[in-house]
């Protein structure tokens, strides 16, 4: 089918599509990969203050912050980790919050941008771990790029005005650069929102007797079609008429692509045209059912579906592809089915504290301050490979003395906001009760 | 072929041989022949017999089984020489052989008689079997030379029109310049006039023999200057046009590889193969435009959300086209429907393990031979 | 490269591929499994650093071949292949600009990762620079571009290689345009050969999607003299009859071999459009007076009709004439679509296009492309500017 071929071009395709299994295994890697270099990065933190106490003694660096190099110093075994389900769960606390700070602009961000970093924020994760990197500083600038390439253009310090807090342009911007390196510099998302639009439309011309033929149907006629249509099972939700049946069934199409679309892995394993007729067939399956029967044909009929007849190809050449897209929906609807908000459920949010907390042991030292890294990423080159024998000896060595006090200064002001509250102060005031 | 009986048969003034209603009762009565017997049926008894399938001709004693897509129109008054004009164009399509594939003239002499032999042969009937089976084993020997002539004839006469319509419309406006130039050349002749009377009138009788040359020469000048212009820029289009003719000209020297191409049927060919004819140009490049699988693009969808839109003047002033719109989201609708990306990705991943193993690239091998290459050295 | 998905491609959209560098980004997964078994060699790097340092070391630079305010241009090769070649640009952090990557070092990774076609400029990676600039690695263009050959008194050519760069040109349009791109700043320097004398167009700074209803775009797009005149009068919502309009003054730009609506400014561009094409009215354009920056003429000149373009192209011939004419309808609804443009019969009728192996060439385009690349969008070239820039030499040939 020539859209499907079109669509194989996509950068979306071609780069982030995946396999449960592979999707599985990099997020594993990613994780078992993070672990390491926090543990790395930890034990080499402990040794640095370890030497510096004693070897100069009465510098300000007795001061470092008491309770949390303590508590890691004195540690022995190594520190708890997340392990990749943890993680996944973390990123997506974020993806809600995402969608809330969008709705805080005034005029909020459309739809697409805010689903746009969502994305972005997820794949960012498929290669980056929250222990490394706190999605809490990601977000922003996520949401920032996403203005840029989905052309909802407004200037870096009126983004960061309309974020609650007070989050810097500065604070914004340092993860840039290292977010679109995440992202492999692919910056198109293909969304299933505009498809959904394409399917309501055609969908209700039908219902006008304007519906044209698919090209390997042209045996219906548009009143062949709008029989058709009158004569589907009747909605879960009793309708005044097709045309109200269709809009129903188009919002909560909608809404669920804006929630439940983002939240889970449908956009790895699916293609945006499954995922809207997916959340269709979960709104309304008797008119999804009729309108991919317009496409790909019906099913077969009782008598012929029983015999073992080889002729049942003549009856419906398309009828492996029918067989085949509706089990991937029923896949996919069964995925989105299974969303649910996190802070609408008491136990998810119990155990999302309880991830917070743990992160708050195993977070990697070296990357907290991302504007200081960011700044000197731009003026030395960082660790690449030609560089690498040099790294050796670790960032925190080669840092400069301004850089130190800076990062020192930052990691105060997060110790004293962990202390008021584990997981932080609210970036937005809750609002998903509403869903 | 056993059609004699049909080409005997006269016009029975203006009546239908099949149901015998006559032109006097229906003036709009057409005829109808189908080359398999060429019997002639009128237009109401072809759709009453045959629009439900194949069927024998109803004309007693002719078996022949009829289709009714075959029917159509007589060119000729005469049945026969109708027949003769079919068998030839059929014959003519298969021998197409051109002057410049054969050795010699003569050898294409040759050629031309034997085709006319053949038509000969087919329309009365003489070995009409064994004609006909040469005639089939030559063609499907044959396929590519016959396509690739077909396709030099359409070829030529396209080029024929296109220079035929190129020429009247040069003709056209070079008429048109003539004209124009006649015009303006008259225009300027009664200014000049003008002015030479003004000046004799105002000047002494003395200068005016001397007013009078002087005049005229300027105006000699000035439309010699026009016309030689004019000449350059003609000169320079046909200048333009001449580097395309010499490009096509040469066409025709490249021989390719020999080949022996000598049939059965026809003898004395250049032991030459024919140039590939160069495929005709194609604007899209090998792409199908508005091709779709999933839906039929409409030019208009009912959405009460776009309906403020369309009213919208200054939108479609500066040129927004909901066509584009719904093109975009009709495609977006579908594409990847088809795909399924559970398998696709793990084909994918497998191959492209295997590619990394092949030796094409050292580089690449030492990519695969995961674990303990040195970071640097990997290049994929 | 096995893993490429192009592989994959249907006959109903078969794009060939000339370029034997095919060398889009292998697949994510792979990579970063591969690397994850390499981590001890240096693990003070993080996972997508070291995947932005494979495709990095991929290449060579070799030299450099131009330097502008918006970036740096090297010719360059892939390391395991020295007989390749490929243009590396880099993007320049532009100090004055405080709001993170520019818009056009965006847009144009966006599109160019989408869209793969024989007329349009290939990206084959994209990587960061350890000075946390961009670099993008671009198909290798030596023929320069068609700005040159239309400058060049010393090459002659005919309306048949005019019909195969326009096809060429046509059909790039055609496909940004299938895939719901706009380029927006189409113009004979932005039109680039490869060896093999494809034309491609490059420069995709200021592209982007376009069709949705209700987004307004800005109309501060598309070098001024190839600019059409629903953009001059502040249209917010336009269509692909923008990038039409461009190639309609490029076509004639080719036929005549200068510019063919040139103004100083943009009311003067304005002007000289109405005074060569007609001046718009209600009747001619309706609803032309509404648009944000509309400007009622002083004279009013009919609209021009098909005498008038075959009188100022004779060279076109009738057909082509009618051509150029479609797309330069003042109303952009009733301008050709890139697609209508196609399917015109002026590509059928003779001559024939020119072969693009045999199409005028001329040597020292490698340079021209280094010009090209470092521009930054909807410039125009202030001619005394740029014979000073080449003086400056890049790069000893």
């Amino acid at each position: 089918m020539i859209e499907d071929d079109i669509y194989r071009t996509s950068s979306q395709f071609r780069l982030w599509s995946y396999t449960e299994t592979s999707l599985q295994s990099l997020r594993a890697n990613t994780n078992a990969a993070a672990i390491e270099r926090v543990r790395t990065a930890l034990r080499r933190a402990r040794e640095a203050q370890q030497s510096t106490a004693s070897s100069a003694v009465g510098t300000p660096i007795t001061s470092q912050p008491g309770s949390e190099s303590e508590g890691r110093g004195n540690e022995e075994k190594e520190i708890d980790c997340l392990t990749p389900e943890e993680e996944l769960v973390f990123v997506r606390y974020y993806c809600e919050q995402l969608l809330e700070l969008g709705e805080t602009y005034k005029p909020p961000l459309p739809t697409l941008v805010r689903a746009t970093a969502i994305q972005y924020l997820r794949r960012f994760y498929l290669s980056n771990s929250p222990m490394t990197y706190n999605p809490k500083q990601i977000m922003a600038c996520a949401l920032f790029v996403a203005t840029k390439t989905e052309n909802y253009y407004m200037s870096l310090r009126q983004f960061a005005d309309g974020i609650p807090g007070n989050t810097t342009t500065e604070d914004v911007l340092a993860p840039e650069f290292l977010l679109m390196q995440g992202l492999r510099f692919t910056f198109d998302i293909r969304h299933p929102f505009r498809g959904l639009e394409g399917g309501a439309m055609e969908l209700t011309a039908i219902a006008q007797g304007n519906g044209q033929p698919a090209p390997h149907m042209v045996h219906q006629t548009p009143e062949d079609l709008r029989q058709g249509l009158m004569s589907i099972a009747p909605p879960p939700v009793p309708s005044s008429s097709i045309t109200d049946r269709i809009g129903r069934a188009h919002g909560t199409t909608r809404e669920m692509l804006k929630s439940a679309a983002q939240m889970t892995d449908v956009y790895f394993l699916y293609t945006p045209s499954q995922i809207w007729l997916s959340a269709f067939l979960l709104a309304d399956r008797p008119l999804t059912e009729f309108y991919l029967d317009t496409k790909l044909g019906g099913p077969l009929t009782s008598t012929t579906a029983s015999t073992e007849d080889p002729n049942n190809n003549l009856q419906n050449p398309l009828y492996d592809l029918r067989t085949k897209v509706l089990a991937i929906l029923n896949d996919c609807a069964a995925l989105l089915q299974s969303y649910m908000p996190l802070s609408s459920d008491p136990a998810q949010m119990k155990n999302l504290k309880r991830i917070a907390k743990k992160l708050y042991h195993c977070q990697n030292p070296e990357k907290v301050n991302l504007a200081a890294i960011q700044k000197r990423g731009s003026q030395l080159p960082p660790s690449g490979a030609a560089s690498s024998a040099a790294a050796d000896s670790g960032p925190v060595t080669s840092e400069s003395e301004s850089d130190r006090l800076a990062k020192k200064r930052k990691l105060d002001r997060e110790q004293k906001t962990r202390n008021a509250d584990p997981f932080g102060p609210e970036l937005v005031p809750d609002r998903t009760k509403g869903h | 072929m056993s059609a004699t009986s049909g080409v005997a048969r006269r016009d029975e003034d203006e009546v239908c041989p099949v149901c015998k209603s006559s032109r006097y009762l229906n003036p709009n009565m057409r005829f109808l022949i189908n080359p398999e017997c060429y019997h002639k049926m009128c237009e109401s008894c072809v759709d009453r017999i045959f629009s439900s399938g194949p069927s024998s001709c109803p004309v007693a004693g002719c078996r022949k089984t009829l289709r009714k897509n075959k029917f159509r129109q007589q060119t000729f008054e005469d049945i026969g020489v109708e027949r003769e004009v079919d068998i030839r164009r059929r014959v003519m399509q298969v021998l197409n052989r051109r002057e410049e594939e054969f050795d010699s003239k003569r050898a294409y002499d040759d050629f031309l008689e034997q085709r006319e032999e053949i038509i000969a042969n087919l329309v009365s009937g003489i070995d009409v079997v064994k004609t006909e089976a040469k005639l089939k084993r030559y063609a499907t020997d044959n396929v590519q030379s016959i396509r690739t002539n077909q396709a030099l004839e359409v070829e030529e006469s396209q080029s024929f029109q296109a220079r035929m319509t190129l020429e009247q419309e040069e003709a056209r406006l070079r008429r048109q310049a003539a004209r124009e130039e006649y015009e303006n050349e008259r225009r300027e002749m009664q200014a000049g006039r003008n002015d030479f009377l003004l000046r004799l009138a105002a000047g002494s009788p003395a200068d005016a023999a001397a007013i009078a040359r002087e005049g005229h020469k300027v105006l000699l000048k000035k439309s010699s200057a026009r016309r030689s212009e004019e000449d350059r820029i003609r000169q320079k289009q046909a200048a333009l046009r001449g580097t395309d003719v010499k490009r096509t000209a040469s066409l025709l020297n490249t021989a390719d590889t020999a080949g022996t191409t000598d049939t059965g049927l026809v003898k004395g060919l250049r032991k030459i193969k024919a140039p590939e004819p160069e495929k005709p140009y194609d604007p899209f490049d090998g792409m199908v435009p508005e091709k779709h699988d999933y839906y039929t693009l409409q030019d208009y969808y009912p959405s009460a959300y776009l309906d403020k839109i369309r009213k919208d003047t200054r939108m479609q002033a500066g040129g927004y086209d909901l066509r584009e719109y719904y093109s975009r989201s009709l495609m977006e609708a579908f594409a990847g429907l088809g795909v399924s990306i559970a398998e696709e990705v793990a084909q994918r991943d497998a191959t492209s393990m295997l590619g990394r193993s092949k030796p094409a690239s050292t580089e690449s091998a030492a990519m695969a031979a995961v674990g303990n290459t040195v970071a640097s050295e990997n290049a994929t | 490269m096995a893993a490429s998905p192009f592989a994959s491609r249907s006959p109903s959209l078969t794009i060939s591929s000339p370029n034997t560098l095919r060398l889009r980004a292998s697949t994510a997964q792979n990579a970063s499994q591969t690397s994850v078994a390499r981590r001890p060699q240096n693990a003070d790097q993080e996972l997508t650093e070291q995947l932005n340092d494979e495709v990095r070391q991929k290449y060579v630079k070799d030299k450099r071949l131009g330097e502008g305010t918006y970036a740096v241009v090297y010719l360059g090769h892939l390391k395991n292949d020295p007989s390749s070649s490929v243009a590396i640009k880099k993007i320049k952090v532009n100090a004055e600009y405080k709001d993170g990557l520019a818009m056009d070092a965006i847009r144009e990774v966006k599109y160019l990762q989408e869209l793969s076609h024989p007329n349009i400029i290939a990206l084959h990676d994209v990587f960061s620079s350890k000075d946390q600039n961009l670099s993008l690695v671009l198909e290798y263009l030596p023929r320069g571009d068609l700005e040159m050959l239309i400058k060049d008194v010393n090459i002659h050519y005919g309306v048949a290689d005019v019909k195969a760069w326009m096809g060429m040109l046509a059909r790039g349009v055609w496909f940004c345009h299938e895939n719901f791109v706009l380029h927006r700043d189409i113009k004979p320097n932005n039109l680039l050969i490869g060896s093999d004398g494809e034309v491609k167009l490059a420069d995709f700074g200021l592209a982007r999607s376009f069709a949705d209803p209700n987004y307004n775009m800005t109309h501060q797009v598309i070098t001024r003299w190839y600019r059409p005149l629903e953009l001059l009068y502040g249209a917010r919502q336009y269509s692909g009859a923008v990038d039409v309009w461009s190639m309609g003054m490029v076509f004639a730009e080719l036929l005549i071999r200068i510019p063919f609506v040139a103004g100083n400014t943009d009311l003067d561009q304005i002007s000289k459009i109405c005074e060569a094409f007609g001046t718009p009215t209600e009747e001619n354009w309706p609803g032309v007076t509404q648009l944000p920056n509309y400007i009622p003429s002083d004279r009013n000149v009919p609209l021009q009709g098909r005498e008038f373009f075959l009188r100022q192209f004779p060279i076109a011939g009738p057909v082509g004439a009618e051509l150029l004419m479609s797309m330069c309808a003042l109303d952009p609804r009733k301008r050709t679509t890139a697609l209508q443009a196609l399917r015109h019969s002026w590509w059928t009728t003779e001559p024939k296009p020119t072969k693009k192996e045999d199409l005028p060439r001329k040597a020292g385009g490698d340079k021209k492309m280094g010009d090209d690349l470092t521009r930054r969008g909807g410039e125009l070239d202030d001619s005394t500017f740029k014979n000073a820039a080449r003086q400056l030499d890049f790069g000893a040939k």
